[in-house]
C-alpha cells in the first residue's frame, strides 16, 4: 500500500467519542480503558456471562480489576480443561454474539426461510461452517450418506447411480468460491430498512469446496448431443430442483461433498450439493439426489414464481444466473461503529460471479470523488476479495461507499442506475453501491442515496 | 503403459522398495503406486461413447422412475391420471386451505394463489399462480413434488390433478366442471406465458468516475426505517445468543419456556397453527379440554411417537425425528399452557 493511498483525509469538524458502555458500566468502562470501542464492549459483555452479574446488571469495581496487570489473571494460576473434553472444538463463549441471525417477517416461518451470516466479525475470506448462511425451502435434510445415492439419467448414454463412496473416489478439486442467495439486500429495493450489515449483505458467504467437477461424472454417462439442460434436484422435503443450462455444467459447476476442510454441514446440503459459482445460490442445490440431461429448461417454481426479476413494465427476467459484481464496507457499519478519532482501517469485501475484482474504490462524500482501495490477501475468480484502506479520522460526518471493478470492466453501479433500469419490485440482483453515514460521534447508519 | 506389470504392481503398494525393485526389473518408468497409470481416455463430454473411470452403477429404469417427478411445460413427464375441480376443492380445504386461504388468497405471509391479475406492472405487485406463473405445468410439478409443506410429496397422482385443477379454476382459468388429465394438459393457458424474457445483463453501464462525479450540494439520503430489524445485538448490552449458548451446553438441554414456544413457532404451528389434519389448534381450549383430560404423558407419548386419531394424524415429532426429546416436550408444554 502507497502512502499515497494512506493519505490523511480531512472531513469536517472535530466529534467526541462517545462512551458504548450501559450507565451502570460506565466506571468499569473506564477501568477496562486498555480496550478501546467494540474490543471494550464485548469485553465487558464477556466479563457480564462470565461473572452470571447479567441477571442484576451489577459487577464489583474489583472484578474488573483482577485479571489486569499488576494482578496475575486467575487463568494464570489455575489448569484448564484437557485434550477431547470438548471433541469437536467451539468458539470462545465471548464470541457467544457471533451467529447467523434472520429477520422473522421476511418469511411465514423459519422452515422455509433464511439466515445470514455475520459479515461484521468475520475476518479473511473465508466464512466458518457453523457461520455460513442457510436457506431452506423446506428445512434441513438430516441424511445418511450410506443410504444417499446421486442418479444421473435422462438424455445420456448410460444412466448412472452413485455411492458417496464412489463420488469420492473420482480426482477432486478444491476452490474457494462465494455463495451469495440473488435476494441479498433484496428488501432495500424501495428504500433502507435494515439497521445492520448482517442484515443488508448477510446473505453471503464463502469457502473452499472440495468435490469432482460435474465435468467429470457427465463424461462418464456421456451425455448426448442433444443435451443442452441438466435439472439439479435435492432430496429435501422440497425437492428442490433447478434447471442448469450444459454450458455452465460443463464449464466450472462442482458436485461438493466438503467445505472448509470438513464434510458439508446438513445446512448446506449433506452428504453433496451442486455448487455453480458466481451464480445465484439458489442453483448450487443442496441434498443433491439426481441430475437430468434434457434439450430444454423445466421451469420449476424456482425458476418461474420465484427467482425471477419483475421489471417496472411487469415483464420478468429469467434465468437470472449470475451475481454480478458487487461490494461493501464491513468495517465500520453499523455494528462495528467508529469510538475515537484516529487511525482506522476501512475494511470490506468485493465479489463478482463473472470473475476476478480487479479493483475496488472508497468515496467518503456520498460519490462525488473515490480513491483507490487496495486489495488485501488472496485475489481469485468468484471468490470474495478483501480490501483495505488506512484512514485517519478526525471525527467528522462521512457518506462512505465502496465500488467494485470485476476483471469484464463491469464497474459496480449506484442504486439510481440500477433503479431506472429495473424499477423497484424485482426482489432480486440488488448489487448497487451501498452507502454508510457515519456521524461524529462514530456511530453508523445505513442509508441511501436514491 | 504398463499393463503387462498389473500382477506385480499389486506389490507395490505394499512398499517403495518394491516399487524400486519392480521397476528396475521391469525397466518401466511410468508405473506408481497408484496402480494402472492409464489416465482416463481424453474425451469431450458431451459426446462420449465410453466410460471413463467405471465408477457407479447403472440406474435401472424402477430405480429412475422412483425419482424422476418433474414435468416440463410440453408436458414431458406427466403420468397417467386426472382429477377434477370438485374433488380438487374438498382436498385443497382439507391440506391447502390452512395456509393459501380459503379462497387463494393466502393466510398471513404463506403464499397467495389467486388474483392480481394486471398488476405487475403496479406499484405493488400481486403475484399469483393467476397473475404471474407462466406455465401450469409448474404447479403440477410443485403440487407433487413439495405440497402439502408439512407432508411432501404425500399426494396420489389424480390427487395431484385435483389440486392442480382447483387451484387453476380459484384463478378461473377452468370452468366449475372441469376435469384435469394428461390428454386435456396442454389445453391450459396461463395469461402471463409471454410475461418472461432470458436475463439480458448487464443491463446498466457505471462508468469508473473518479473525482466530481456528482454535484455535492445535490446530494440527499434517506434514512433507514428504525425499530424493524431484529438487532438486540447492537443496541447496548443487548443480546440474542440464546442458541449459541444452548449448543455449548453439553448433555441435558436447559429447555426453557422460551425454547418450547420457539420450536412451536418454528415447527408445531404449521398445523397447530390452523388446525391442519385435524390438530388442535394452540390456543384453543375446546380443541385441547379432552385431550388434557387424558393425561400429560399420553400427549407426551403421542408427540414423540406419533399418533393417529379419528380426525387426523400427528406424525411422530411432527416428522422431525431429529428432534430432541425434551425439546418436542417442552413445545408440548408451550401448547398446553397456552390452551388451558
Amino acid at each position: 500500500m502507497s502512502d499515497a493511498d494512506n493519505k490523511n483525509m480531512s472531513h469536517g469538524s472535530a466529534g467526541r467519542a462517545r462512551s458504548k458502555a450501559m450507565p451502570a458500566l460506565k466506571t468499569l468502562a473506564a477501568e477496562a480503558g486498555l480496550l478501546k470501542g467494540g474490543d471494550r464492549r464485548g469485553f465487558l459483555k464477556g466479563l457480564l456471562a462470565m461473572t452470571g452479574a447479567a441477571a442484576t446488571g451489577q459487577v464489583g469495581a474489583a472484578a474488573s480489576q483482577a485479571n489486569l496487570p499488576p494482578q496475575v489473571p486467575s487463568w494464570t494460576k489455575s489448569l484448564g480443561r484437557g485434550v477431547v473434553s470438548k471433541p469437536y472444538g467451539m468458539p470462545s463463549v465471548y464470541e457467544k454474539d457471533v451467529i447467523r441471525r434472520t429477520v422473522p417477517w421476511l418469511t411465514a416461518e423459519s422452515i422455509s426461510s433464511i439466515s445470514m451470516s455475520p459479515l461484521h466479525e468475520l475476518k479473511g475470506l473465508i466464512t466458518p461452517n457453523g457461520l455460513v448462511f442457510e436457506r431452506y425451502h423446506a428445512g434441513v435434510a438430516e441424511i445418511d450418506p450410506e443410504q444417499h445415492r446421486l442418479i444421473i439419467h435422462g438424455l445420456v448414454e448410460r444412466p448412472l447411480i452413485f455411492t458417496m463412496a464412489e463420488l469420492q473416489r473420482f480426482p477432486s478439486v478444491s476452490e474457494i468460491k462465494f455463495i451469495e442467495c440473488p435476494a441479498n439486500g433484496g428488501m432495500e429495493w424501495k428504500g433502507p430498512q435494515m439497521e445492520g450489515l448482517q442484515f443488508t449483505h448477510g446473505m453471503l458467504s464463502c469457502c473452499e469446496w472440495t468435490g469432482v467437477r460435474l465435468s467429470t461424472l457427465l463424461a462418464e454417462v456421456g451425455v448426448k448431443p442433444e443435451g443442452k439442460w441438466l435439472l439439479a434436484e435435492g432430496a429435501d422435503g422440497a425437492a428442490m430442483a433447478r434447471s442448469i443450462p450444459m454450458e455452465k455444467a460443463l464449464d466450472d459447476t462442482l458436485v461438493v461433498y466438503a467445505q472448509n476442510g470438513e464434510a458439508l454441514r446438513p445446512e448446506q446440503g449433506y452428504p453433496v450439493r451442486l455448487l455453480n459459482p458466481g451464480w445465484e445460490g439458489n442453483t448450487s442445490v443442496k441434498w443433491l439426489r439426481r441430475l437430468e440431461i434434457g434439450d430444454q429448461p423445466w421451469h420449476m417454481r424456482e425458476e418461474t414464481s420465484k427467482y425471477t426479476d419483475l421489471m417496472a413494465d411487469g415483464r420478468a427476467r429469467k434465468f437470472t444466473f449470475v451475481q454480478e459484481c458487487n461490494s461493501v464496507i464491513t468495517s465500520p457499519c453499523p455494528e462495528k461503529p467508529w469510538q475515537n478519532a484516529g487511525w482506522y482501517e476501512i475494511e470490506g469485501l468485493a465479489w463478482s460471479g463473472r470473475g476476478t475484482i480487479k479493483a475496488v474504490d472508497i468515496s467518503f462524500d456520498g460519490g462525488v470523488n473515490w480513491v483507490n482501495a487496495p486489495l488485501k490477501g488472496m485475489v481469485t475468480s468468484k471468490s470474495l476479495t478483501r480490501f483495505g484502506y488506512r484512514f485517519k479520522w478526525q471525527g467528522g460526518a462521512l457518506l462512505l461507499q465502496s465500488r467494485s471493478v470485476d476483471e469484464t470492466g463491469y464497474v459496480q453501479p449506484t442504486l439510481r442506475q440500477l433503479r431506472e433500469q429495473r424499477g423497484v419490485n424485482s426482489i432480486y440482483h440488488k448489487n448497487a453501491i451501498h452507502t454508510w453515514r457515519v456521524d461524529a460521534d462514530g456511530s453508523v447508519r445505513n442509508v441511501q442515496i436514491p | 503403459m504398463c499393463r503387462f506389470l498389473d500382477s506385480v504392481a499389486v506389490k507395490c503398494v505394499a512398499g517403495a522398495m518394491t516399487l524400486v525393485a519392480v521397476m528396475a526389473l521391469a525397466g518401466c518408468s511410468e508405473i506408481t503406486t497408484n496402480g494402472d497409470t492409464a489416465q482416463p481416455a481424453k474425451s469431450s463430454a458431451n459426446n462420449v461413447k465410453h466410460a471413463l473411470f467405471g465408477l457407479g452403477e447403472t440406474a435401472t429404469p424402477a430405480q429412475i422412475a422412483g425419482w424422476d417427478i418433474d414435468v416440463r411445460p410440453d408436458g414431458l413427464g406427466l403420468p397417467e391420471g386426472e382429477g377434477s375441480v370438485e374433488d380438487g376443492e374438498m382436498l385443497y380445504e382439507d391440506k391447502c386451505a390452512s395456509c393459501h386461504g380459503t379462497f387463494g388468497e393466502g393466510e398471513g405471509r404463506w403464499p397467495k394463489l389467486a388474483g392480481g391479475l394486471g398488476t405487475l406492472s403496479q406499484e405493488r405487485p400481486d403475484k399469483t399462480v393467476g397473475s404471474y406463473w407462466p406455465y401450469a405445468s409448474t404447479l403440477w410439478d410443485y403440487i407433487r413434488r413439495a405440497m402439502p409443506f408439512p407432508a411432501p410429496q404425500s399426494l396420489s397422482v389424480d390427487e395431484v390433478y385435483a389440486i392442480t385443477a382447483y387451484a387453476l379454476n380459484l384463478n378461473d382459468l377452468v370452468d366449475d366442471d372441469f376435469v384435469l388429465s394428461r390428454d386435456n394438459f396442454s389445453t391450459i393457458e396461463m395469461p402471463n406465458k409471454d410475461g418472461f424474457f432470458v436475463d439480458d445483463r448487464p443491463d446498466v453501464k457505471n462508468p469508473r468516475c473518479l473525482s466530481d462525479c456528482l454535484d455535492p450540494t445535490t446530494i440527499k439520503f434517506v434514512e433507514t426505517i428504525a425499530g424493524i430489524t431484529p438487532a438486540a445485538h447492537i443496541k447496548e448490552g443487548g443480546t440474542d445468543a440464546r442458541a449459541y449458548s444452548e449448543g455449548e451446553t453439553e448433555g441435558e438441554h436447559a429447555v426453557t419456556d422460551s425454547a418450547g414456544k420457539a420450536l412451536h413457532d418454528s415447527a408445531c404451528k404449521i398445523c397447530h397453527g390452523s388446525g391442519v389434519a385435524g390438530a388442535p389448534v394452540t390456543g384453543n381450549s375446546d380443541d385441547w379440554r379432552e385431550r388434557i383430560k387424558q393425561g400429560k404423558a399420553l400427549i407426551y407419548q403421542h408427540a414423540l411417537e406419533g399418533f393417529q386419531g379419528d380426525s387426523g394424524v400427528m406424525p411422530a415429532k411432527g416428522g422431525q425425528t431429529h428432534l430432541d426429546d425434551a425439546a418436542v416436550k417442552a413445545a408440548v408444554d408451550y401448547m398446553l399452557e397456552k390452551s388451558r
